[in-house]
């Protein structure tokens, strides 16, 4: 073997390193220990910075709607489009995401409620705290149960079996990003069970209702008031909260994606909930997670989801902190010889992309592996 | 008023509250779509560590009657505490209220109102409640208050004395020194105001007591000798708990009619496994469980079915708003007596509850 060889296998099998049970559950005593300590330090500043956001949200979206208004002017135009897509990318990642999972329910300020939080996005907010806080959080990357891979329409790992249907997957991904807002909010409906005659259309209809309300909500708000607003100037406000929608749902699907499906990140099977200790849970959120390094803008912009690693430890601290957490949570993977992935939004996306593609195409299934 | 109440119904639907309230107090911080805000006007120190403030709230407050305490909320380092408190005045016709706090050791609200509140700072109020109010007709009464239990016995008083007394009406105050009285200047001016009203002052700690300054403890010689005709005196009485219990031991069963109000402290604390109840309160139910168990597998076990997700404090499905109680975080150990949402998977019960489930 040579020398370059040794090494590749080295890194990968450094990457798939699992620490003994004895080492996880001290691992799994640091990261509780570091829980404790910002919890018991959550205050003022915490609650200093959601407010920030909320009215950065708020002036955003006021001044993008009444700049859009002047619509015909096409400065005003691209420039309001920018801050509603601002305001909506702000208000679903740093505000609505962070605050559904209850990182601000400390504060009992009944608008910052996590059981009771709305946010503008076609999706419920009650739907998304199922999928998302429940399935994805608590099943991450458990093939089978954490719905969040592929969401259902694509194969990213060579564990998801090959079909014919994934040679159109490229297309289907850029659809996919496109739509990425009504990807997510149909994600719980199970249409697939509709179609191949598992579930009644009544029953379809009835589990669809608080979505349809949901989305003729939001739809007429973009759609129909806003517009009407503007008297005459009505299409460039259409147009123009059109592409701010698109703009938020290309951002969050790239954001989303880079969060667990780069090259480095590991699926596991079903069966390591079998009496899964507090470190191995630790172990597996890390391993099926990756960050991305880059400016503090980058990381307000992602709700902080840059530090999937840290959401995924600790998905109810509040998320501005995720960044001083990676500087001890770093260190202690360090420690443990656990793979710490991070990487620069172009190289982790670039990843993503990869998978996307290589895996629209046939490869050997690869049975997972049991002892992951 | 009836317009805008109208008006306001048909837009409910389109409103967000949230961003209603977040533009309204860009103009003025206390407008609010459903929620009573108030504002500090003013602030002026009654007695050693105790303030009382001046609030003006918001058009969507209830009023109060006097004796009556209201549910007051503020922010300290970012969390929402909610305590009560007695308004210490009459009715005003400005609609100012005045509220009295004493700082207690560690106390995390009265010592933020009483040290850090500023005039401007916005509180939240809720309902009044309390049943030491004043009925119509006149009668005889003897009200007695220790510490900051003055508040609601002083804005009794007030009310009292709007009109001339028709009967006898007695104060017996308790604080531990003479910098500890309250109101110590209306109280000089309210006696020389009615040939019927009395009022008497105890001081248990003062080193050099006046002639009229009483001392001790609530004891049965010392109502005798200033209440002889305590068998047709109704009694009010408000303090700490310890003192509302022994005047109530000496008073109730001589006054025509009795009624206490105790500033109790933190809700009391069972020891891990014994049952306690929990309420309920938008389903209408309540079951003993034990105390010590994770409230899920609690409420399970009495065949209830909360709706949960993960079991282990990730996914926030099971979280509720508690109301009242003590629960333990079963992770670390943390009590919390606040209300707040909980975590039905991670938290147990220390105390009765009441969710909101
Ligand atoms: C009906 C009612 C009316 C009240 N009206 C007034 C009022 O008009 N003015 C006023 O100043 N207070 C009033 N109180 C008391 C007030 O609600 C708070 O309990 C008090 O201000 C302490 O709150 P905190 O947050 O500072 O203390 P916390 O942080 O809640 O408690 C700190 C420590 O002090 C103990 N403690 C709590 N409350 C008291 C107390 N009252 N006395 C002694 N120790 C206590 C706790 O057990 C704890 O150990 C009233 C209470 C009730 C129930
Ligand atoms: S069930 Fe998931 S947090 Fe309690």
């Amino acid at each position: 073997m040579t020398s370059s060889m040794t090494n590749v296998l080295n890194r990968s099998q450094k990457k798939a390193n699992r620490p003994s049970d004895e080492q996880l559950a001290a691992f799994g005593a640091e990261l509780d220990a570091l829980r404790e300590r910002t919890l018991s330090d959550l205050g003022e500043r915490d609650a200093r910075y959601i407010r920030r956001i909320v009215a950065a949200v708020r002036y955003t979206e006021v001044i993008g709607r009444g700049l859009l208004f002047f619509g015909l002017f096409p400065p005003a135009w691209i420039v309001g489009t920018l801050l509603l897509g601002i305001s909506k990318i702000l208000d679903n990642m740093e505000l609505g995401h962070n605050v559904m999972h209850g990182q601000y329910d400390w504060m009992n300020d009944p608008h910052l409620n996590g059981k009771t939080f709305e946010w503008d996005l076609v999706g419920t907010g009650d739907h998304w705290r199922k999928t998302h806080n429940y399935s994805h959080h608590t099943y991450t990357n458990i093939k089978g149960m954490d719905e969040d891979i592929g969401y259902g329409v694509l194969r990213l790992f060579p564990e998801q079996r090959w079909r014919p249907f994934f040679l159109g997957q490229p297309i289907y991904a850029i659809i996919f990003a496109l739509l990425f807002q009504w990807g997510v909010a149909i994600q719980d409906l199970r249409f697939g069970k509709f179609f191949n005659g598992k579930k009644s259309g009544k029953e379809m209809l009835e589990e669809m209702k608080p979505f349809l309300k949901k989305t003729r909500r939001q739809l007429v708000k973009d759609y129909v008031i806003f517009p009407l607003l503007a008297g005459p100037f009505f299409v460039p406000v259409i147009l123009g909260n059109l592409v701010a929608n698109g703009i938020r749902n290309l951002w969050t699907y790239t954001i989303i994606f880079c969060g667990h499906f780069t090259a480095d990140v590991q699926l596991f099977p079903k069966s390591v909930l079998k009496n899964e200790t507090r470190g191995h849970w630790y172990f597996r959120q890390i391993r099926g997670s990756s960050n991305l390094t880059g400016s503090k803008l980058l990381h307000v912009m992602s709700g902080n989801l840059s530090h999937q690693i840290e959401h995924h430890l600790f998905p109810d601290i509040p998320a501005h902190r995720y960044a001083e957490l990676s500087v001890e949570v770093r260190a202690i993977c360090q420690r443990y010889g656990v793979h710490y992935n991070r990487g620069s939004l172009v190289s982790q996306f670039s990843q993503v992309i990869w998978r996307i593609l290589r895996y629209s195409l046939p490869s050997r299934y690869v049975p997972i592996n049991a002892s992951a | 008023m009836m317009a805008s109440q109208t008006l306001k119904r048909i837009v409910a639907p389109l409103v967000d509250p949230a961003v209603y309230d977040f533009w309204a107090q860009k103009i003025s911080p206390t407008l609010s779509w459903d929620r009573c805000l108030a504002r500090i006007e003013s602030r002026h120190i009654e007695a050693r560590d105790t303030v009382s403030l001046i609030l003006k709230p918001n058009r969507q407050f209830q009023g109060f009657q006097p004796g009556q305490h209201l549910n007051v909320t503020v922010e300290v380092n970012g969390i929402r505490l909610t305590r009560s408190y007695s308004p210490s005045d009459t009715l005003r016709s400005d609609g100012r209220i005045r509220l009295t706090v004493k700082a207690i050791p560690e106390g995390r609200v009265s010592r933020h109102l009483v040290h850090h509140s500023k005039v401007g700072d916005v509180l939240e109020l809720g309902a009044a409640f309390g049943d030491m109010t004043l009925p119509k007709e006149a009668a005889a009464w003897l009200l007695v208050a220790a510490g900051s239990g003055i508040t609601p016995i002083m804005s009794l008083l007030q009310t009292l004395l709007q009109k001339p007394l028709e009967q006898p009406v007695a104060l017996i105050y308790w604080a531990r020194t003479r910098a500890d009285l309250c109101f110590s200047e209306d109280l000089h001016s309210l006696t020389n105001r009615d040939p019927l009203l009395k009022i008497h002052t105890v001081l248990t700690r003062e080193d050099h007591r006046l002639a009229d300054e009483l001392g001790g403890r609530p004891r049965e010689a010392l109502f005798r000798n200033l209440i002889p005709d305590l068998e047709r005196r109704r009694v009010y009485v408000c303090g700490p708990d310890g003192f509302v219990t022994s005047v109530r031991g000496l008073l109730e069963p001589h006054a025509a009619l009795f009624r206490a109000e105790s500033f109790s402290p933190a809700p009391v604390v069972t020891r891990a496994g014994a049952p306690v109840t929990v309420t309920l309160s938008k389903s209408n139910v309540s079951v003993q469980v034990p105390s010590g168990t994770p409230l899920l597998k609690a409420l399970e076990d009495s065949g209830l079915k909360p709706a949960y997700g993960c079991r282990m404090g990730i996914c926030n499905t099971c979280s509720c708003q508690k109301q009242t109680g003590s629960t333990t975080d079963t992770r670390n150990g943390a009590v919390q007596n606040e209300p707040g949402p909980v975590r039905l998977c991670i938290n147990s019960a220390n105390s009765d509850l009441t969710l909101e489930l």
